[in-house]
């Protein structure tokens, strides 16, 4: 009795409890060697998210002899869908896509790494298309010498501000990150319903932290990085954000939050990537015509030159399992998406990355007339590329770092502080976690 | 004369004599009651197999593996290496934590929950009762992303019927309500109202099975509703609410979708990794160390298994009960 009892028992445990094994059912060991490159005789298959599903569209109209399957993915900044699948076709030796829009920038390191090695190195393969662009624009797509993939748009930030508002209340524009701490402190006490900033999203750290040079993704090899929250460039946007949040400036929503809208309108002022003025002011938060401009990035006292962050300006990869026909069709693909203005002119709502169609693009906010100032804002946006402090895109995502601290760390009541050293030490075990060797100097 | 009384036993095979011309007979039906049992269990076998024995030793297998690395792409035999690696790494017990103080709250209100109601309603007999088991289900038959939407939904700040509570609290925003700390109460919310209904219906069936001749004579003993419900109805439905916690902690310790959503609509404030099952998926997928997130597995495997064999043999799940009593 006793053994059929155990026997039946764990049997019937065994059943309920297998489901926690459905997540390991589908591994495989990584480090396969890589395979040969195949040639499918032209056909290709791309991977888009939804927003540049329009742009595989203007392709299949511009290009109807080549035959392709467009996969719409989950676009979600962050997201690990993409991530599964390429880890499954990296173990199985098969199943990649020729071409695909990342949904993350952050995927172009594991895109490039070792274990994946799925971006083809572009550099020979569109020497002329590379050349198009701003060395400053391809920089995230500079591998070790190596162009790994297209910018689809730039995304350098400028400095927003609701030119109604400063109008109305005599406000003198900041050109430093000083004056634009002080104003914001200022004008929340005089107004206690705007704010100057957010803070929740992932690309703040990008705004905030990368725009002050702070050592959160600084590159120095394959398998080591240099991370440093006691950074003297750290040390200053600590300073800034925490002036800033102790004055009631700023919020811990991010601009993508579900609720964000009512936070949104209230915005006066605050760097931001080209593409806010657009999808987040025009088409998100619907904020009247006429109102937010752009000035140049803001300097840092005792600085000659304004420096800024970069909030994504999407990626373009080519498979490099591929070879023939299938390989000129993708790389005919990658050229359409990031170059033909029937995507990036006409439909695109960020500023193209390639730079001879900057200016079409441009020339369409004048006929847009949402801006405040248009010739500013179109100043602006061609400034501020070269601002771009460096950067590099590793195997840990410094985002969900920064989304998973700070923020939280603030509504529990904590410093400003207290939230970059937490956001610091999750940063650093992360990097540990994928497996770099992370130094202080 | 001891041949007889062998074979009227008729539980051990019968001797020679008269009696040994039945045998090839009762022989062929064993044999054919055999086959129909295996027929029978074929189709779980197979299944057992596919999705449970084969899946966990080859989980066993990968486990053992060693993982390539940025520094070192080689892999190979590492022995136990990949369990350290999940062990020692900085997530693993907060994920537990994470995990158990959602369960603290939870299991207990479930169970509390599931067995009240269900008693409720088999002492309410007729339409009131059928209506009121119909009325717990409807929350549980919104499922998975439709009873997640609806959460979304509650627990807007600004656009919930309990709206002018998150506000009289003090919460303004999504992220100031679907913090790390408020991540049990919501979970009792979400999984509560999501499994309590069914499990209404399992909890009834079990009350309903109970012949009526024992409510009888304990009504003849002078037995009152509280009296049937607390020293009749729940001993003997004690396999049920076996089950019913079994199942329940098996989900708790799987729990995947529910903080990965939320993490979505708190826009990245709820870790990545906050559950065990999650942590394993980042093994996976975003450290590439499949044989972590196999070791992982493991580790969930064992402690599901060792609760799951201590409630079994505590409720007497299975039935073995009344086989050991005979």
């Amino acid at each position: 009795m006793k053994t059929k009892r155990s026997l039946s028992a764990s049997a019937g445990v065994a059943i309920i409890s297998a489901a926690a094994l459905v997540l390991s059912g589908c591994s495989a060991d990584g480090g396969a060697t890589a395979p040969e490159q195949t040639d499918s005789g032209g056909k290709i298959t791309v991977w888009v998210d939804p927003p540049r599903v329009p742009a595989a569209e203007a392709f299949q109209e511009a290009h109807p002899e080549i035959e392709i399957d467009v996969v719409q993915i989950d676009g979600t900044v962050g997201g690990q869908t993409v991530k599964q699948a390429f880890a499954n076709f990296d173990s199985a030796g098969s199943g990649w896509p020729d071409a695909i829009f990342f949904p993350s920038n952050d995927d172009i390191a594991w895109a490039t790494g070792a274990a994946s090695n799925y971006a083809a190195d572009l550099t020979d393969l569109l020497p002329d298309v590379i050349d198009g662009y701003d060395p400053a624009v391809l920089s995230f797509c500079d591998i070790d010498g190596q162009i790994r993939c297209l910018r689809n748009d730039a995304a350098p930030d400028v400095f927003w501000y609701n030119k109604a508002f400063f109008d109305e209340n005599g406000y003198t524009l900041p050109t430093t990150w000083e004056e634009y701490g002080d104003l914001a402190v200022e004008i929340a006490a005089a107004h206690p319903d705007k704010i100057s900033g957010f803070l929740g999203d992932a690309y703040a750290v990008n705004r905030y932290l990368q725009a002050a040079d702070c050592p959160t993704n600084d590159r120095l090899s394959e398998s080591e990085v240099h991370i440093n929250l006691d950074d003297p460039n750290c040390v200053r946007a600590n300073e800034l954000l925490s002036q800033m949040y102790d004055g009631g400036a700023l919020t811990t929503q991010g601009i993508f939050d579900g609720d964000a809208a009512a936070a949104g309108v209230n915005l006066v002022m605050s760097p931001g990537a080209v593409w806010w003025g657009n999808y987040l002011f025009r088409d998100t938060w619907k904020i009247p015509a006429g109102q937010m401009s752009a000035s140049a990035p803001l300097t840092w006292e005792g600085e000659s030159s304004p420096t800024a962050g970069n909030e994504g300006g999407g990626l373009w990869g080519v498979s490099s399992h591929i070879t023939g026909k299938q390989l000129e069709n993708a790389l005919t693909f990658a050229t359409f998406v990031a170059t033909d203005p029937a995507w990036q002119v006409e439909l695109s709502t960020g500023l193209p990355g390639y730079g001879p169609i900057q200016d079409a693009w441009l020339a369409k906010l004048e006929a847009d007339a949402y801006f405040a100032d248009v010739p500013a804002v179109q100043q602006a946006f061609k400034d501020a590329a070269g601002a771009v402090a460096p950067y590099s895109y590793m195997l840990y995502d410094t985002g969900a770092a920064w989304t998973e601290t700070v923020s939280p760390t603030l509504i529990a009541n904590g410093s400003m502080s207290d939230a970059l050293s937490t956001f610091g030490e999750e940063l650093v075990n992360r990097a540990n976690s994928v497996g770099y060797t992370v130094t202080a100097e | 004369m001891s041949s007889t009384t062998l074979a009227t036993k008729g539980t051990e095979p019968p001797a020679a004599g008269p009696r040994a011309s039945t045998t090839p007979r009762r022989h062929r039906t064993r044999h054919a009651e055999s086959r129909g049992a295996w027929i029978l269990l074929a189709p779980y076998l197979a299944l057992f197999l596919i999705a449970a024995a084969i899946p966990i030793g080859y989980a066993f297998w990968i486990a053992l593996q060693k993982a390539p690395t940025l520094v070192n792409p080689a892999s190979g035999f590492g022995g136990l290496d990949s369990f350290i690696t999940v062990i020692t790494d900085y997530r693993f017990s907060g994920t537990f934590i994470n995990i158990f103080s959602v369960m603290i709250v939870w299991l207990p209100l479930m169970m509390v929950g599931i067995v009240g109601l269900a008693l409720l309603v088999h002492a309410s007999p007729g339409r009131f009762g059928s209506t009121m088991r119909f009325f717990y289900f409807i929350p549980g038959a919104l499922s998975g992303i439709a009873n997640f939407v609806l959460w979304v939904y509650l627990l807007h700040p600004t656009q919930s019927p309990l709206a002018p509570l998150w506000q009289e609290v003090g919460f303004g925003s999504l992220k100031e309500i679907v913090t790390d700390g408020n991540m049990p109460m919501i979970l009792t919310g979400m999984l509560f109202f999501q499994g309590v209904g069914t499990w209404i219906i399992v909890v009834n069936g079990g009350l309903n099975g109970i012949p009526d001749e024992i409510f009888e004579a304990a009504k003849i003993d002078g037995a009152n509703a509280w009296d049937l419900a607390w020293r009749i109805k729940l001993p003997l439905i004690r396999p049920w609410i076996g089950y019913a916690a079994l199942m329940n902690l098996a989900y708790g310790f799987q729990l995947f979708l529910e903080p990965y959503l939320l993490r979505q609509i708190s826009s990245g404030a709820i870790a990545g990794e906050w559950a065990p099952t999650q942590l394993g998926y980042a093994f996976a997928f975003t450290n590439r160390n499949f044989p972590a997130a196999a070791a992982l597995s493991i580790i969930l495997l064992v402690i599901t298994l060792s609760i799951g064999v201590v409630i079994v043999m505590k409720s007497g799940l299975f039935g073995d009960e009344k086989e050991e009593k005979r």
